[in-house]
């Protein structure tokens, strides 16, 4: 065991959570627009749309991240023209009076958009099962009050199907952090990579990788908190009748 | 006190008589006719099987004719690998060992080193023209093979680096070619196997510095210094008439399978 790490790896870890944190913030993020969008398209009444929708889902679905992660970096790179790779590459700054907003390195790029790409099929299939589970009284009572369909679809059945659809979505929230750690296969310095980094350079297998995992335990269960919230919330406001 | 001393005395005359007794391997070869050494079978160009002749090639071997010739006996080749190569020297199955034998302070402790014939080091591949001198990888995007010393050495002597780790050495080349890091680093005879698989190797090139030095020696059982001494004289005499020379182009020159950049020269002072 020989003693905890020392404060310089303390700092690397710190480093790398900050960015496993901020990565999945990210795509939780994207991925929930894009999952609501993703929803309405397979809902949608032209055919065609429902059914690019549907190989969306085919395609991101049922193939492993890893080889999505790996295809994103490695594979759609060498697409792309060259002086944009190197533009991609090379560190830009955007300086807005206080704070300046630095360009991420590609890794982290690519790690959202395949992480968004995977993770917006699994959210939005949960928006879809949401939406499914509100009753179909609901769309007729909404046709009746005079509502178009946008209107309908906003005001009537997406409040309800948020609220069927938020306990599974927290699932795949979570599930979007655990799955984050694939992105250290194509170099981004988040936790699982500088936890590696850690173990190799101080031989403290034991602390380096609990360190890490303590970490994931303790950012899935403040999202377990922050359902928990959310619920005890809403079923008052349910109870009150303002829902 | 005295018996202690009589003790040192006796166990000095003791260590004097074994060494005598065994410091002659070099009349032992000479009288057999014949010099037995351990070398790689298959690590590629430094001791492997010819496929053409089913005979163990390569520069570990070249090197090993040289002295074998300059003692004017036969060479007698023991096919070793880097587990039994120590063990192979100690028993006395072989004369020497000429197998990739980094020199470590803890082998010095089992066997003793010739001085150096072949240098190795922590080297980068960039794009032609991209990386001339080690200054310039403070401000590149370096690809490394994760848990590697080497890329714990670019991270300690060149802060200003960004160090991008992968699983393993063509991932780190897949990202070099897509253009999401300048340069990869590894060691240099490595670095060379792995670009003589290149499909488009001409616009690649192996840095011409090295940034950490591992070097390689002859081993020699413990105590033979009559056999050292032997080796380490046709070793700089080798360098001296060029021979040595001659041998490191045939496996790493330029108009060889691999070509690695010779940086070091037998007999050259040695950096850490």
């Amino acid at each position: 065991m020989n003693g905890w790490l020392e404060p310089k790896y303390v700092g690397w870890l710190a480093h790398g959570f900050e960015m496993t944190l901020l990565l999945s913030a990210c795509v939780i993020v994207s991925a929930t627009l894009l999952g609501v969008a993703l929803a309405m398209a397979r809902n949608a009444r032209n055919g065609f749309v429902t059914r690019i929708a549907a190989l969306y889902v085919l395609v991101f679905r049922n193939s492993p991240l890893l080889v999505q992660l790996l295809f994103w970096y490695f594979g759609a790179a060498t697409l792309l023209p060259q002086s944009w790779m190197e533009w991609l590459n090379t560190p830009h700054t955007l300086s807005l009076s206080t704070f300046t907003l630095a360009w991420p390195p590609f890794e982290f790029v690519a790690g959202w958009i395949g992480l968004t790409c995977y993770a917006t099929t699994f959210v939005g299939e949960e928006f879809r099962a949401g939406m499914r589970g509100v009753k179909d009284g609901q769309y007729l009572a909404a046709a009746a009050l005079g509502l178009a369909p946008f209107g309908t679809f906003r005001y009537v059945i997406l409040p309800q199907a948020i609220r069927i659809a938020t306990p599974p979505l927290a699932g795949q929230y979570m599930n979007i952090v655990k799955n984050s750690s694939l992105t250290m296969a194509i170099g981004l310095a988040e936790l699982s990579y500088t936890s590696r980094q850690v173990d190799t350079e101080t031989f403290k297998t034991f602390q380096a990788f609990g360190a890490a995992t303590v970490l994931y335990i303790a950012t899935i269960a403040a999202i377990e908190v922050g359902l928990i919230l959310w619920k005890r919330r809403s079923a008052h406001a349910w109870q009150r009748g303002n829902a | 006190m005295k018996i202690r001393f009589a003790g040192a005395v006796i166990m000095g005359l003791m260590l004097a008589v074994s060494s005598a007794a065994h410091a002659d391997r070099l009349d032992d070869i000479k009288k057999a006719g014949v010099l037995r050494v351990a070398t790689f079978d298959s690590n590629p160009p430094f001791g492997f099987v010819d496929p053409k002749n089913n005979q163990i090639v390569g520069l570990d071997v070249d090197y090993a004719r040289a002295v074998a010739d300059k003692l004017g006996v036969k060479l007698e080749i023991q096919p070793t690998n880097p587990a039994n190569r120590i063990a192979f020297l100690k028993s006395g199955k072989v004369d020497l060992v000429f197998a990739n034998f980094t020199i470590t302070d803890e082998r010095k402790k089992e066997v003793d080193f010739s001085t150096p014939y072949f240098a190795s080091g922590t080297q980068f591949i960039a794009k032609k023209g991209v990386l001339k001198t080690p200054q310039q990888l403070n401000s590149l995007r370096v690809g490394a093979d994760k848990g590697t010393t080497n890329e714990q050495q670019v991270r300690a002597q060149f802060p200003g680096a960004t160090i991008v780790a992968y699983d393993d050495t063509p991932f780190a080349f897949a990202a070099l070619r897509t253009g999401n890091v300048q340069a990869i680093t590894q060691d240099g005879p490595k670095l060379v196997a792995l670009l003589a698989n290149v499909p488009d190797k001409a616009n690649y090139e192996i840095s011409p510095f090295t940034i950490s030095n591992d070097y390689e020696g002859v081993g020699v059982p413990k105590g033979e210094t009559r056999l050292l001494n032997v080796v380490d004289d046709t070793l700089k005499g080798l360098e001296a008439n060029g021979t040595a020379g001659k041998i490191y182009d045939q496996w790493f020159g330029p108009s060889s399978r691999a070509p690695l950049p010779r940086l070091f020269k037998i007999g050259d002072p040695q950096k850490s």
